[in-house]
């Protein structure tokens, strides 16, 4: 095998594993930090596509699409925390049965809208050449940015007031608020950015992956088992098993097919709950 | 107990032979169409029923019932299409095939969810994972098995339909008549359940939800009973994807799809967890409502509307439709635990309790004594139990005293196996016990009750002594017997029927104690049994270990020295995971080391 | 300057403290003793506001203390609970460093503040609290109280399972805080010697109820009280 093809291969596949951990990332913060399993996750991914795409469409640059879909989608995600989410904490399968019914429900808001075929745009054009083979550039790029946003989140958990805040309120819930930290106002802040790191995936994964009512299931399957593989320190977990269950899936699709692709991403998955009860991190001892 | 009660009691029999019958007369005049439609109701209510066993009784949400389904479904319909022609009749293949290839499924997905003892979330999402594997696999899985040709992508088709009839005459029944059909089996199926879960492996399915632990400390195999249960719902889901395949006389992945997978518990909520029939109601109404709005007004709707009836169903409507028409009815209804309130004070009669623990020894052989050998026991930088070597024998009470956290819990929970230990060994009688599970030290003769009253608050005060005494006796009637006898000795008669969450924290108290003396146990540890009691049931509860303590070996827990020192036995002072002092009440009270660890002072220590 | 008024409460339908009433005045460290199981847990997550009141109220200088915790805790209510239940998965200086910023303290200076006053936790400022030894946690937990510069500490066995050397040392560090800060503290405690050492003041509770206020003096020489005490 030649070598610039395996070159070819290992960068698409790290890109495929970006994307995945970019669509992720939301989840692993909502998951992660507040015990809610948000089944609706994949929608609030549509719902930002959608956004960033009628933003365009209304003759905005795409990199300002970008703010105004993670906007939209925070403070949706606001309203369905105070509204279903708020009464729902501590009672997993409930969250994950409203969040479900919360799913379909948006999901059948965007066909009513938007209808089930919407025009895509257009991909940056600029391209890669690796010996004999070329790749489009955006998809690459896509490394870097699942890099910055893992960067940017594990800052603002770790580095901020808010951060601590978010994270005193769901370890020790109960105390945080002994200490005088509001953990209601500061739990629906956190179920937003989860919400609007969803929309910034939306958004920023326009050009590859065309805004759709149902683009959301594709991605919230992989997504969720991703994070429940990760553990409980789900930001490096989470980049950790993106990049391994995403990265060998899609190596294994390269060399043999998609299907065999997509077993290999479930059984990997179902190995490592098998050998790890309580995801992979169980045992760490970092913060995020 | 008037009509209404009897009705209510009953209400799980009576409803669904009225549904029967009426759907059963309703297809003498219905529109084929609906028939025809109404059908995949009935088989996604069969589907819903397979998930309430798992879910609404045993406890756990499986989002694998689409698997077993799909898998029943291919598997029998591939079994048809090459047996079939053989008789004519279909469903003597389909059938049976299909179940049985769901329970197989089941059982080794069960095997590995519940011998691993997962926890719930990951048993949940590996559930998930099998069906999504499926999903994927399918796609593009190809085989040709005989006549039968899986097509991957293109699914299966050319399942043959509903043929009862036999010989090469048989002709395929029409959309009424497998109306007729599905509901017949579904109603069979239905029945059997009932039945079952109304009977003792219900019963223990139901105490495993409610406190696997306590389940376990009665000796049952809990793991076993789980696996039975998941097999049986597998084996109900493989029969209702057999059904549909005849239904649909084609297969194809989508079977394994995500929405598909979870529109099954939307049917078990709306209808009412746990309820069993609920699922059908379910299934019935998002199946009528869907069919409705599809021809209606608002057509197209449907899914938005699921959705948010999901959401409003999970925030206010918890127990579904059956659940909530069944508490409006309980409402007219004389309160059952009225007779809670007057309970008297427990007085146990010496004599009685004397006979039954001479019936005990009788059936269970002599008291054992319970030995330990250096046990250690460490949670990170903690050791509560720190090479204790002890050994307890019948004839008086052992009492373990120590100051908060000086490990006397921590030790009694590494004899019962609730806390495996590092090192060390724990015998009982001549049976080395320390790798043993729990259960198995409970049919060693180890009885246990633990601090908090472990009871299945849902079940009736007598049904909690009977399913402890059947966990020794594996025999109904026997089983009623002992728990009768006991019923007697706490004096709780007139609170048999009275749910076990009624009672005071005192009598719950008692109860526990009741369930404990159900298992006959050679040797009986009590944490803090004392608890929560007033000073006059501490008296009798006194007596009752000193009498105990004849007959057994009895090692008892407990934070109230006057009550200890009422028991005129052998005292143990722990403190910091080892034994710090020895002897009886009286020396121990004189002794200014032992007032020092209680008293936080440092001058003696 | 501190009052419990009247406190009835429980969980659920238990009720576990039934009209206790107690007072700490300004500057003043007061013992709450009693054996396990008496209610005395109850009665200071009852004072945090943690549980609910079936009756009865708590005041902070004469007025009527807000009813949710987080506002009852920048009212002035420090609270270490039993069990230490620092935050796991956060550091020791981030612990602290929380409860200052949230209170509208830096958080830096209130690190500083912590280390110099607890010289023990200064080597494992960057660790994992959930890392920490009981009586490490235990300190930080009392550190991360004082942070938020309450008027009152609520300590709730803060002995329990460290070691005789802290113990010795927390003792010094509560009084100097309460005669340099003027913070008044309230202790439930088992170990008589810490009492001893620091209230000047107690109250015996038995079965949900305060069964008698002592001081020290008694205390230390009525033999017939330590061993009620011990239950015997």
């Amino acid at each position: 095998m030649e070598l610039d093809y395996l070159a070819t291969v290992l960068l698409s596949s790290l890109s495929s594993a970006s994307i995945l951990l970019i669509a992720t990332i939301g989840l692993a913060v909502v998951f992660g930090l507040m015990g809610v399993i948000n089944l609706a996750h994949g929608e609030f991914l549509m719902i930002g596509a959608y956004a960033a795409l009628t933003a365009t469409q209304y003759g905005i640059p795409f990199v300002i699409a970008i703010p105004i879909a993670i906007a939209v989608t925070m403070t949706i995600g606001a309203v369905v925390e105070v509204l279903i989410i708020r009464r729902l904490y501590g009672r997993l399968f409930d969250t994950m049965l409203a969040t479900w019914g919360l799913s379909i429900a948006f999901y059948q808001l965007a066909v009513l809208i938007f209808g089930t075929v919407t025009p895509g745009i257009g991909m940056p054009q600029f391209n890669l050449r690796i010996g004999n083979y070329s790749l489009a550039g955006y998809p690459l790029l896509m490394i870097a940015v699942a890099a910055v946003a893992t960067v940017f989140v594990y800052v603002l958990m770790t580095r901020t007031v808010y951060g601590m805040k978010a994270r005193a309120a769901i370890q020790m819930p109960e105390m945080a608020r002994a200490i005088g930290i509001e953990s209601a106002r500061v739990n629906t802040l956190t179920f937003a950015i989860g919400c609007g790191l969803a929309g910034f995936a939306g958004a920023v994964l326009l050009p590859i992956v065309p805004a759709t009512p149902s683009m959301g299931f594709a991605f919230v399957i992989k997504a969720f088992l991703t994070v429940v593989v990760a553990g409980p320190v789900t930001l490096t977990g989470s980049a950790l098993t993106a990049v391994g269950l995403g990265g060998g899936a899609s190596v294994t699709a390269s060399f043999l097919t998609s299907v065999a692709g997509d077993a290999f991403f479930f059984l990997i998955t179902a190995f490592l709950l098998w050998l790890y009860p309580l995801g992979i991190t169980a045992k760490w001892r970092t913060k995020m | 107990m008037n009509l209404s009660e009897k009705l209510y009691q009953r209400a799980g029999l009576i409803f669904p032979i009225l549904a029967t019958g009426g759907a059963l007369a309703a297809a003498s005049f219905i529109d084929p169409y609906l028939a025809y439609v109404a059908t995949s109701w009935v088989i996604f209510g069969l589907l819903g029923l397979s998930l309430d066993l798992v879910w609404g009784r045993g406890g756990l949400l499986s989002l694998g019932q689409t698997a077993f389904y799909g898998l029943g479904g291919y598997f029998g319909s591939i079994v048809a299409i090459n047996m079939a022609p053989l008789t004519g009749n279909t469903l003597l293949w389909s059938l049976p095939a299909g179940a049985a290839f769901g329970a197989t499924s089941a059982a080794a997905l069960g095997a590995i969810i519940f011998l691993a003892r997962m926890g719930p979330l990951q048993a949940t999402i590996l559930s998930y994972t099998f069906t999504l594997l499926l999903w994927s696999l399918t796609q593009s899985f190809t085989a040709t098995v005989g006549q039968a040709v899986v097509g991957g992508d293109n699914g299966l088709s050319n399942i043959p339909g509903v043929v009862v009839g036999f010989g090469q005459g048989a002709e395929a029944l029409g959309p009424v008549e497998v109306f007729v059909t599905v509901v017949i089996v579904s109603a069979a199926t239905y029945f059997l359940c009932w039945w079952l879960m109304r009977g003792t492996f219900g019963r223990v399915i139901d105490c495993i939800r409610i406190d696997a632990q306590k389940a376990e400390l009665l000796g049952y195999d809990i793991r076993k009973y789980q696996i039975a249960n998941f097999s049986l719902a597998g084996a109900i889901a493989g029969l209702a994807g057999a059904m549909f395949a005849g239904w649909a006389n084609y297969l194809n992945p989508s079977i394994f799809s995500v929405q598909e997978a979870l529109l099954v518990p939307i049917y078990v909520l709306v209808g009412g967890l746990g309820t069993l029939a609920g699922a059908f109601v379910g299934a019935f109404a998002i199946g009528g409502l869907s069919f409705y709005l599809g021809g209606g007004a608002v057509g197209g709707q449907t899914t938005l509307i699921l959705g948010i009836v999901l959401i409003l169903l999970v925030l206010f409507l918890k127990n579904g439709l059956v659940g909530a028409m069944g508490e409006l009815w309980r409402r007219t209804l004389p309160d059952p635990n009225a007779a809670a309130r007057d309970a008297g004070a427990v007085s146990i009669d010496p004599e009685v309790l004397e006979g039954i623990l001479v019936e005990a020894a009788q059936q269970a052989g002599p008291a054992k004594r319970l030995a330990t050998v250096d046990l250690y026991k460490r949670f990170g930088g903690v050791i509560p139990v720190n090479k204790i070597s002890r050994t307890f024998e019948p004839g008086r009470p052992y009492s373990l005293i120590g100051p908060n956290g000086a490990g006397k819990s921590s030790y009694l929970k590494a004899c019962v196996g609730i806390y495996m230990p590092e090192a060390g060994s724990v015998t009982v009688g001549q049976t080395d016990a320390t790798n043993a599970p729990i259960f198995e030290r409970v049919h060693q003769g180890v009885g246990v009750k633990n601090q908090k009253p472990q009871i299945f608050g849902e079940l009736t005060v007598v049904e909690n002594l009977s399913i402890a005494a059947y966990a020794r006796t594996g025999d109904k009637p026997a089983a009623a017997g002992i728990s009768r006898q006991i019923l007697a000795m706490l004096g709780f008669e007139r609170q048999a029927k009275v749910q076990a969450s009624a009672l005071s924290h005192g009598q719950q108290q008692w109860l526990d104690i009741g369930m404990v003396l159900c298992l006959a146990p050679r040797v009986v540890l009590l944490d803090e049994p004392a608890a929560g009691m007033t000073n006059e049931e501490t008296r009798e509860l006194s007596a009752l270990v000193r009498t105990l303590a004849r007959h057994t070996t009895v090692i008892v827990v407990e934070h109230d020295m006057e009550f200890v020192r009422t028991l005129e036995g052998h005292v143990t002072v722990l403190h910091q995971g080892q034994v710090f002092a020895e002897g009886d009440i009286a020396a121990l009270r004189a002794d200014d080391r032992v007032l020092d660890i209680y008293l936080g002072r440092r001058e003696h220590v | 300057m501190f009052r419990i008024v009247n406190a009835t409460g429980g969980y659920g339908k238990t009720v576990i403290i039934r009209d206790v009433s107690i007072a700490v005045d300004k500057a003043e460290i007061v013992a709450l003793l009693g054996r396990n199981g008496v209610g005395k847990s109850t009665l200071m997550r009852f004072a945090m506001a943690l549980i609910p009141a079936l009756s009865g109220h708590v005041e902070i200088d004469g007025r009527n203390a807000p009813e949710a915790p987080a506002k009852r805790a920048k009212a002035g209510v420090g609270y270490v609970p039993q069990g230490r239940y620092v935050f796991p998965r956060m550091t020791v200086t981030e612990n602290i460093g929380v409860a200052a910023e949230t209170n509208g303290h830096s958080g830096r200076l209130a690190v500083e503040t912590a280390l110099r006053e607890f010289p023990m936790l200064r080597p494992k400022a960057d660790d994992l609290a959930g890392g920490l030894s009981g009586g490490q946690q235990q300190v930080l937990a009392l550190a991360r109280a004082l942070a938020t510069k309450p008027k009152i500490l609520l300590l709730d066995e803060p002995t329990e399972g460290v070691q005789p050397s802290i113990i010795d040392e927390m003792a010094g560090i509560l009084k100097r805080i309460n005669r340099e800060r003027g913070v008044a503290i309230l202790v439930a405690e088992q170990d008589l010697d810490f009492c001893l050492s620091i209230a000047t003041r107690a109250y015996v509770m038995e079965k949900g109820s305060v069964q008698l206020e002592t001081d020290r003096e008694s205390l230390r020489t009525d033999k017939k009280l330590q061993q009620q005490l011990l239950g015997v």
